[in-house]
This record gives C-alpha cells, sequence and structure tokens, in this order.
C-alpha cells in the first residue's frame, strides 16, 4: 500500500516537473507521462520506499530555514572573503549522527554543505566529516538545529543530537 | 508600477552579479581547495538566487516561473554534491599523503 503511495506522489511531483520544463504546454502531454511512468519506476529502483516518508510541512519549513541559511552563508564567505585579513581557520571536525542511516542522513549532509562555514566531505553511515572554515564557529549547536529540524521532516524523534568525536588539526 | 518593480528587478540582478563576482573572487584569495569550494558554492549559491529573484516577475506564466526556480533548484542540489566529492577526493588523498604512502596521480 504504502508503496501505491510512494509511487502515485513521486508521479505527481515528476508531472509537475514536466509541466514546468514544458511551461505549461500541452502538446507533449502524452510523452511526458510516458517519460514519468519511466522516472517513477526507475526512481524506485535507486530508491527504493524506506521506513522515512517525508512529511509536506514540516519540509515546507524546512525550506523556508534552508533558503535563510543559505542566504546568511552567502553573506558570511563573502563578508569574510571581502575583509582585508581574511578571517578563516579551516580545519576538519567528526561528529556521529543520531538521525538514522539512509535519506535523512544525505539530506543533512548535503544541507551541511550549504549553511554558514561548513562542507560535508565524506558521510560514512552515521559518521559525518565536516570541513569548516573557521572551527571557532559554533559548528555544533548549527548541526544540532539542522538534526532536529531534519528529524521532524521525517516525523523522528530526537532524544540528543549529533555529538563531536574530536575534530583534527 | 512596472517601472518600481522593474527597479527592483535590476538591484535584484546587480546583487546577483555582485555575489558571482565575489565567489570568483573566492578563488584568488583562498590558498586552499576547500576554502575555495566554500567561496564558490555557497556565494555563487546566492548570487543565482538574487538573479532567479530578479527574472520571476517578468515570466509569462506561473509554469515558466517554476521552470526557473526548478534551475535555482537543481543548481544547488548539484553544487552541494559535486562540492561534498571534490572535498572527499581532496581528504582522501591528503590522508593517503599523511599515512607516508605513496600515490600516483
Amino acid at each position: 500500500m504504502s508503496t501505491v503511495i510512494t509511487i502515485l506522489s513521486r508521479m505527481i511531483l515528476l508531472l509537475l516537473v514536466w509541466w514546468a520544463f514544458t511551461e505549461g504546454d500541452r502538446s507533449g502531454i502524452g510523452f511526458g507521462l510516458v517519460i514519468v511512468i519511466l522516472a517513477s519506476f526507475i526512481s524506485l529502483r535507486l530508491f527504493p520506499p524506506g521506513t522515512a516518508r517525508v512529511r509536506p510541512l514540516p519540509f515546507l519549513l524546512f525550506m523556508l530555514f534552508f533558503i535563510g541559511r543559505s542566504v546568511v552563508a552567502g553573506i558570511d564567505v563573502a563578508r569574510r572573503l571581502l575583509s582585508p585579513s581574511l578571517p578563516v581557520n579551516p580545519g576538519y571536525l567528526t561528529f556521529y549522527l543520531s538521525l538514522p542511516e539512509g535519506s535523512p542522513c544525505w539530506l543533512l549532509a548535503n544541507t551541511m554543505s550549504l549553511m554558514p562555514g561548513t562542507l560535508s566531505v565524506s558521510l560514512d553511515g552515521t559518521r559525518l566529516d565536516l570541513h569548516c572554515l573557521d572551527t571557532r564557529d559554533p559548528v555544533e549547536a548549527d548541526l544540532k538545529a539542522v538534526e532536529q529540524k531534519i528529524a521532524r521532516v521525517f516525523g523522528l524523534s530526537l532524544h540528543d543530537g549529533a555529538w563531536r568525536a574530536g575534530g583534527n588539526e | 508600477m512596472t517601472e518600481i518593480v522593474q527597479m527592483v528587478q535590476g538591484v535584484l540582478l546587480i546583487a546577483g552579479c555582485v555575489f558571482f563576482a565575489i565567489g570568483t573572487l573566492g578563488l584568488f584569495r583562498f590558498s586552499e581547495t576547500l576554502t575555495r569550494i566554500h567561496a564558490l558554492t555557497k556565494v555563487d549559491n546566492l548570487g543565482l538566487g538574487f538573479v532567479v529573484l530578479a527574472l520571476l516577475p517578468g515570466m509569462p506564466s506561473l509554469a515558466s516561473g517554476m521552470k526557473v526556480v526548478l534551475i535555482w533548484l537543481v543548481a544547488l542540489v548539484a553544487s552541494a554534491t559535486s562540492a561534498h566529492l571534490i572535498a572527499r577526493a581532496v581528504r582522501s588523498q591528503e590522508r593517503g599523503r599523511s599515512a607516508g604512502s605513496e600515490h600516483h596521480d
């Protein structure tokens, strides 16, 4: 049953993408439908429907949070770049995530790459290596906040956030 | 009214271009690969975001507006993914070097 819902919601999403691609032109809809059906089945092979389901409303809130933070990220790097002393203190930090493996961790890693001052280097299970533009920044607090938000997107509850395993450098 | 919209569009376009320029400046000012990626991904995404925002009011239909937003979203995902891949490659190269083993590129 959940597979049917997954296929249907993916097909609706892809149809919306097709509609945007063709700028609302209805003449190519037959071809579009074939592509949408094929793409949904391929997506099913690549990303099987898991236990983690995205909830629409928290996801929308997450997107707003994400856009706000990525604006801050861009301004933050621009500010550092334009100041003559170039205030950066780069280094690696390692964290263990409390999110379940799979899409929640993957979403977190990709989000962190666009958050202020952090870049995901490697994600191995729940172990996340971050490269930080400035290791003096409150990276851990940032990560915990994002983790909580992603947990809400997938309808999970987290008791304690990510904990730091001690970075090098 | 249209004049105000056009002025806002102009300001947003200029802001977008300024951010793209700053991102490129990052390539020259930062010395390490990873800090350069920080500059390129974050600042350029913001620049593209401003350009997309500037283009939205002039779109003839909702669908073409969504197409432009889609371009921004796909660029975001692509830059996050490629940044991650480059960072991973740099990291494994560094690890190889610090382990003292010889690596041939």
